[in-house]
């Protein structure tokens, strides 16, 4: 790899956003994503390439670490905010149609729930990773989800619920959605979720992690 | 010869051999017992399935010697809620903003500098944070002049211990922040700011991170102290967003450990157990918890309900060093299964973390719906589960 995108996946993977960014602390003083990636853009390295080579590989590998449980929460939110520091420059490009988006990606925490982080965690590897995410937030109703649907034509869905008293609200907005669209694909994550829940309400899968999310979007949906 | 309930809660906690594995539940939670049980009471919820009862015991007081007060304007307090305390120069004002989705209470802390801003919103279930005090970070000088600490109100705990006899547990908690809050620094103070917020700001402005903590820490030393003299069997330290599903051990480490274990020491000097609550991931985390020198440790979750416990491998690696409690999956097995598959449930748990005491079977934290039969399949199979005497 091109050394300037292997700098740029290094400061992804360790959360280094910009030179003013104190952490991490042996890289104090450097240049962070944010710079290098502009840097990388003026040297004339596509932004396509900067986006595929450096952002979602440092993304990749910081959520491969996660999957394997050498990489915890806190390591996710870092490296997110480096790579939304560094995004900060390719964003441009994808109004201009020079980069395509993956996808459009639908996600909120279900009604009842206003447990956020791990839905957050998700929309940032997802963006990390090329997808454009419809954030609904929290405590988000069926009716909502469907109207993003709708505003959104090809979208995916993902929905999240950290408690064991929301998961029937979850079985019942994947029914409302499957009904109106029964075409659609919907995901779904949460302390409390299972494989076998999943299977049960007749989501498309379920993943205890935002790695395997994405993984599985690239298996399916390739571009 | 048979124990009393009391007997084995404390036989277990300092890691000695009950007559029998302790078996209990976490908080039993009003809704529970208003949908399934027709309102009936914690005592006979504990009679109707013959589990070691607990008494939850609430009690602070204001430091009348610093001019503190009970807040005139609290109600009656809620479930689990303690008397709030203020003072001339934090006063807190309510109102319940109507037209919500769910009951949606504003807070006004009113302090001769500002007023801190809180919304707490409630459904059947529970009560959660939607708008925290913490917005600033200058709002926390606030906290550190005037927030008062309250103290504990040792003689209703030794009233309430005194009723309670042989029946069962009496249990505490270190206090959190009065409105909303729980016992660790750093759950408490992810409730005031919110923990993705304090997470990041790990990163960027730990030193802010340390202030908060310490502030928060003061607080809760000078209740601490005041345990001396109430006789609590355990009192409740910790909180979920210190588990390794939130945060990293690293954070563990500097950010929760210093001031946790220095509270448990605090509290052991007063005279009381100490049972940490970690309501999520614990395995990469359970040496530096033990470490924290606490009595136990609470809820061992398993992978089924969203945490990582694996009771048996924790049983080897700190079960000689702390009473463990939980690891009940509650959602699947008190739910949607057979009573055979409850009773087999218990058995496992009695088989990887029972052997030689030490160990109170609970479901791992309280739960909101449960089938009765099963319920009771859980706390009869547990009565039966019997230790050799040698």
């Amino acid at each position: 790899m091109n050394e300037l995108l292997e700098k740029i996946t290094l400061c992804i993977e360790r959360g280094k956003a910009d030179l003013n960014s104190p952490f991490p602390a042996d890289m104090q003083g450097q240049v962070g994503a944010a710079e290098l990636t502009q840097r990388a853009l003026q040297q004339g390295i596509s932004p396509n390439r900067v986006l595929g080579e450096a952002l979602i590989t440092g993304m990749h590998r910081v959520g491969e670490k996660f999957s394997r449980g050498e990489a915890f929460v806190p390591d996710l939110l870092i490296a997110a905010k480096a790579m939304n520091a560094a995004m900060a420059h390719i964003k441009p490009f994808f109004e201009t149609g020079e980069v395509r988006r993956k996808g459009t990606f639908v996600i909120g925490t279900v009604a009842g729930d206003l447990h956020d982080i791990g839905k957050n965690i998700v929309r940032m590897v997802l963006e990390g990773n090329g997808w454009e995410v419809i954030d609904l937030g929290i405590n988000v109703s069926g009716e909502k989800f469907l109207n993003a649907i709708e505003q959104h034509p090809g979208c995916m869905v993902g929905m999240s619920s950290l408690l064991t008293t929301t998961m029937a609200g979850m079985e019942k907005t994947v029914a409302e959605i499957k009904a109106k669209h029964p075409g659609i694909r919907i995901f779904i994550g949460g302390a409390p979720v299972t494989k076998k829940f999943s299977d049960k309400i007749g989501a498309d899968g379920y993943f205890p992690d935002p790695q395997g999310l994405v993984e599985h979007l690239e298996r399916i949906h390739p571009r | 010869m048979m124990m009393t309930a009391k007997e084995r809660f404390l036989a277990a906690l300092e890691r000695k051999v009950p007559d029998r594995l302790p078996a209990t539940t976490h908080h039993v939670m009003p809704y529970f017992l208003k949908k399934y049980l027709n309102g009936i009471s914690c005592e006979e919820f504990f009679d109707r399935f013959g589990l070691d009862p607990i008494d939850w015991v609430v009690a602070q007081k204001p430091d009348e010697s610093k001019g503190d007060f009970f807040d005139p304007t609290q109600g009656e307090p809620g479930f689990l809620e303690p008397r709030r305390v203020c003072s001339e120069n934090w006063r807190i004002r309510w109102e319940e903003i109507p037209g919500q989705e769910y009951r949606t209470v504003r807070y006004h802390f009113i302090t001769p500098e500002k007023t801190l801003g809180m919304v707490l919103q409630s459904n059947d279930y529970t009560t959660w944070v939607s708008e925290r005090p913490i917005k600033e970070k200058s709002d926390i000088d606030i906290l550190a002049k005037y927030l008062p600490a309250p103290l504990c109100d040792a003689a209703e705990v030794n009233r309430r211990a005194e009723a309670y006899g042989q029946r069962g547990l009496i249990r505490g908690f270190i206090i959190g922040f009065d409105v909303y809050g729980q016992a660790g620094c750093w759950q408490d103070a992810a409730v005031l700011f919110g923990i993705e917020n304090l997470i990041m700001e790990t990163f960027y402005d730990p030193d802010w991170v340390h202030i908060f903590l310490k502030i928060l820490f003061e607080r809760k030393k000078i209740y601490v102290q005041s345990l001396r003299g109430a006789k609590f069997d355990v009192v409740e330290h910790g909180g979920g967003d210190a588990s390794s599903t939130i945060i990293s051990p690293q954070i563990f480490q500097d950010f929760v450990a210093p001031y946790d274990a220095e509270l448990t020491e605090l509290a052991h000097q007063a005279g009381q157990r100490v049972v940490y609550h970690t309501c999520g991931g614990m395995m990469p985390i359970l040496e530096k918890v033990a470490e924290l020198k606490i009595d136990a440790m609470e809820t061992f979750t398993p992978p089924g309900m969203g945490g990582d416990a694996k009771l048996k491998e924790a049983k080897k690696r700190i079960g000689e060093r702390v009473c463990m409690i939980g690891g009940f999956d509650q959602f699947h097995f008190f739910n949607e299964c057979s009573p055979a598959e409850t009773r087999k449930e218990v058995r496992r748990c009695f088989a990887e973390a029972g052997e030689g005491g030490g160990y109170i079977l609970s479901p791992s934290d309280h739960f909101f719906d449960a089938d009765l039969s099963l319920l009771q399949a859980f706390a009869d199979e547990a009565r039966q589960c019997r230790y050799a005497r040698g």
